[in-house]
């Protein structure tokens, strides 16, 4: 098993990782996911409470985990529910990450193929970036962080610099009025939102490779604020710039915001190059770390090593990836997956820790 | 060897028991020396007397009749030493104070008198066995043999071949000291010592090499460096199983970490100041005999990047020649890749005016950017490569040939696009501009698989070589440091002395991932 004493990481890079996988699709997509849900300019209030609410649930899932700081949620559930139900439990999480692999190295291509690439079919651009991933994983959780870690700051300067370029045509007037209709459109907006932050699940399977797995709940929150404020501000630059009419039209809207304008003089008079860049490491981010987290969950539950299972589920990813259609299933397998994650990080953590907090106490009893 | 022993039991018998004891117990083994002086002479001549370099000369010792001979290699013994020193004392009439010598041995001499009033000379040794006489003398010493005498002396006459300290050619320096190792393992590790740091800088001496030894010298600072680096150093060393050790590169070889990696995992340097700063932080430097490159471990991308200048310098030039060093890997690296993946798939992405511009001067060539670029891109790296090689007088014909007739004449024939030669010049000029000869290479050759990338998936492909290689990167380790750190795992205070170079004041710690003893570098 890939978890040797000295494969640890650190507090700074737990939130990396957390930062790194919640931030992927939704940079292009939340826009427009959100502001068709709420109608009104208000969809960055939603944005905000959405985070709130993941915050909460990612505390809850790191509250249960931090009862058997050793193990992972693979390792864990069959403590609390049984090894039956636990053992199909785990199946689903695998199940989930697997499909979120999956749904992002299609969105990826999706995208690529719209503004780079228009000839190139799907499936080269997909498998050169699975063995790409395959390469990094190979190398265990250590590895993985540390890249993420070089990928950040490339990311943040990137994309400030991308972003605030787009001042020039930014109409404060686009976000009036501030909840002009209440708040009951943005209450509409939140479960998308909260879906955009889908990230601090890795939670569950990170703290026993913490060096200090007390420190968690301070990194989830680092880990989902850094997107937060990067989400608060695409969204109210989207708006701003093409107003709400404008956002619902685009399938990607921050790709379109980019490309809507041109400085002179600068060596670049686009920009939606950079924009690229930072969003194809992230996708490559959020699917490195969903693909290792499948990879994991197969291994713990046969108790074997893990490499066999990062080159069989290579196959199944290509799969699972090629299986939509076109955008709107593409789309709509997202939804899916969303749903499932509701239930599966929403409700479920919750549920297990009133489980175990209860089981745990007669435990407890009974030693004393 | 029948013929041999045959001789030496000859040769002891009749000799007084006393004697006998004194005598080795690897008596046959070794080969002992009789006290006969023509028997160990013939003796002697079988082992090394075939080869044309080992003179001997036979001449009778100090007027007393005694015949004795001296055996040394020509070139490799320092013939003033023997023909001013040696000979004369040797030679000189002492028939009448020898035999008021005790003990006084008829017939023969003591060594002890020849020892204590004869010659006058620094390093002398006694040997029994002719086996070992003869790789002494093989390596410089020069061997006396006295008729009647049980043992030899050995004479320490060997003269180190060095050449003058010159300013080391690979790493030239504006400011810095001026001096370089040379080829001589004391030369070097002396370099060390005169840094000052005398108590506690430790000099252990391996060998390596089976059949050609070597000396090989592990420097550290005792009470700096992890002892589980010199630990696992020493054990990387004692694994070399080799029959010769040319250079050091034959070492740092055998004992990285990756070697299906493409970057250097060991540094090399001729500056010794570069080692005693390596040193100071707690690393530990590797010394060969007969090169002047040293190694250093562990080492670190970062450092690869670094010179010594940039602390020599103040922090603020110091600073922003560091980072100007950065930028120049970055476009060695991505340069070409990026110009073949924006001409041709994303022309759109670039400024319409520069577009058309480009585009309007490659409307002549008749190939595709990856082509047209890789063409220019081998011609400049042959050019190159034959600039290193080229006697030194025909190194401006050189210029000439490759200035002229690849850049100019190539444009003109409408082969390449103007555009071009400024991306491969630019290219080459930054990859000179590293300052360390072996990453330089790497970042060279890397840009061939980037170009190919760029060439099938564009700017796409661009990135995914940048995430395989940093992929590469992250899980590559020098002697168990991480070989992108201080950068990732995040560790701030460090990275004062990473992009830029903080001042001195600030830099207070040693490089916390060398875990060393002593982690206060200034108070």
């Amino acid at each position: 098993m890939i978890l040797s004493p000295k494969d640890k990481i650190t507090t700074p890079q737990a939130a990396v990782i957390v930062i790194n996988f919640i931030l992927g699709t939704g940079l292009l997509t939340l826009p427009r996911s959100s502001t068709e849900k709420v109608q009104t300019p208000d969809a960055w209030i939603s944005v905000i409470l959405g985070g709130v609410i993941t915050i909460t649930a990612g505390l809850i899932m790191v509250k249960l985990s931090q009862q058997f700081s050793e193990k992972t949620f693979y390792q864990y559930i069959n403590d609390i529910v049984g090894k039956w139900v636990g053992g199909l439990l785990s199946l689903v999480v695998i199940c989930y990450f697997l499909t979120t692999s999956s749904f992002q190295i299609r969105a990826m291509a999706e995208v690529i193929r719209y503004l780079l690439l228009e000839g190139t079919p799907t499936w080269a651009i997909i498998m050169i970036f699975m063995w790409v991933g395959l390469y990094l994983i190979i190398g265990g959780i250590n590895p993985i962080a540390r890249l993420f870690e070089i990928i950040l700051p490339l990311t943040v300067i990137l994309f400030l610099v991308v972003t605030f370029m787009s001042f020039k045509i930014f109409e404060i007037d686009n976000l009036r009025p501030v909840l002009g209709e209440g708040i009951v459109p943005v209450l509409k907006g939140v479960k998308t939102t909260a879906l955009a932050f889908s990230g601090p699940e890795i939670m569950l399977l990170l703290i026993p490779f913490m060096n200090s797995p007390k420190k968690a709940g301070k990194a989830l929150l680092v880990g989902v604020s850094i997107p937060l404020i990067f989400y608060v501000i695409t969204v109210v630059m989207v708006i701003g710039a093409l107003s709400i009419d404008g956002v619902v039209l685009r399938t990607w809207p921050t790709l379109d915001l980019i490309r809507s304008f041109e400085v002179a003089g600068l060596i670049f008079e686009r920009f939606e190059s950079l924009l690229l860049v930072v969003w194809i490491m992230q996708i490559f981010a959020t699917f490195t770390i969903t693909y290792f987290a499948a990879a994991l969950g197969l291994a713990q539950l046969s108790k074997k090593s893990i490499h066999p299972f990062m080159f069989g589920l290579l196959p199944v990813l290509y799969i699972i990836a090629m299986v939509p259609k076109n955008m709107n299933d593409l789309f709509k397998v997202g939804d899916f997956v969303g749903n499932v994650a509701m239930f599966l990080f929403g409700l479920l953590p919750l549920l297990l820790l009133i489980i175990s907090r209860i089981k745990g106490g007669k435990k407890h009893e009974t030693i004393t | 060897m029948m013929m041999k022993e045959w001789l030496s039991k000859i040769g002891n018998k009749g000799k007084d028991p006393d004697k006998d004891k004194q005598a080795p117990a690897s008596q046959d083994t070794t080969c002992p020396f009789t006290d006969n002086l023509h028997f160990n002479l013939e003796c002697l001549k079988q082992e090394i007397g075939h080869n044309w370099d080992v003179h001997f000369r036979e001449f009778n010792l100090g007027r007393t009749g005694i015949r004795s001979v001296i055996i040394f290699v020509d070139g490799l013994s320092d013939k003033d030493l023997i023909d001013k020193h040696i000979m004369p004392s040797l030679m000189v009439d002492f028939s009448a104070e020898y035999k008021q010598n005790l003990p006084y041995l008829k017939g023969s001499i003591s060594k002890e008198f020849i020892k204590n009033e004869v010659l006058s000379i620094s390093e002398i040794e006694a040997v029994r066995s002719i086996k070992e006489l003869a790789s002494k003398v093989l390596t410089g010493s020069t061997a006396l043999l006295i008729d009647g005498s049980l043992d030899a002396l050995l004479l320490g006459t060997a003269k180190h071949k060095t050449r003058a300290i010159e300013e080391p050619v690979s790493e030239a320096l504006v400011r810095g000291p001026r001096v370089g190792f040379t080829e001589s393992l004391s030369d070097n590790t002396s370099f060390l010592r005169c840094s000052g740091e005398i108590e506690n800088l430790s000099l252990v001496k391996f060998q390596v090499g089976k059949r050609s030894k070597k000396d090989l010298v592990v420097a550290y600072i005792k009470d700096i460096v992890d002892p589980e680096l010199v630990q696992e150093v020493e054990n990387r060393i004692k694994k070399i199983d080799i029959d010769s050790v040319p250079e050091s590169g034959y070492v740092e070889q055998l004992i990285e970490d990756n070697y299906l990696s493409p970057f250097p995992q060991v540094q090399n340097t001729e500056r010794p100041d570069r080692v005693v700063a390596a040193l100071m932080e707690g690393r530990v430097a590797i010394l060969l005999d007969g090169t002047p490159f040293v190694l250093i471990v562990p080492v670190t991308l970062s450092m690869m990047l670094q010179s010594p200048e940039d602390y020599y310098e103040r922090w603020i030039p110091g600073t922003f020649i560091r980072m100007l060093r950065y930028l120049a890997a970055i476009l060695a690296l991505f340069t070409p890749s990026l110009y073949i993946a924006f001409i041709s798939f994303h022309s759109g992405l670039i400024p319409t005016k520069l577009a058309i511009s480009i585009i309007g001067t490659r409307s002549g060539v008749p190939f595709p950017a990856l082509i047209e670029a890789l063409f220019m891109e081998i011609a400049i790296e042959i050019l190159r490569e034959a600039g290193l090689r080229l006697p030194k007088p025909i190194g401006p014909a050189m210029g000439i040939v490759g200035g002229l007739i690849i850049g100019e004449a190539a444009v003109q024939a409408g082969i390449v696009s103007p555009v071009l030669v400024i991306v491969v010049a630019l290219t080459a000029i930054s990859s000179f501009s590293i300052p360390h000869y072996s990453i330089g290479i790497t970042l060279r050759m890397l840009r061939f698989p980037a170009m190919i990338c760029a060439a099938t998936f564009g700017l796409y492909g661009v990135i995914l070589f940048f995430l395989l290689m940093t992929s590469h990167l992250v899980k590559l380790k020098s002697f168990g440091v991480p070989y992108l750190s201080p950068a990732v795992p995040y560790r701030l205070s460090e990275w004062k002395d990473l992009m830029v170079r903080m001042p001195l004041m600030m830099m207070k710690r040693r490089p916390k991932m060398l875990h060393t003893k002593n982690p206060i570098r200034k108070g």
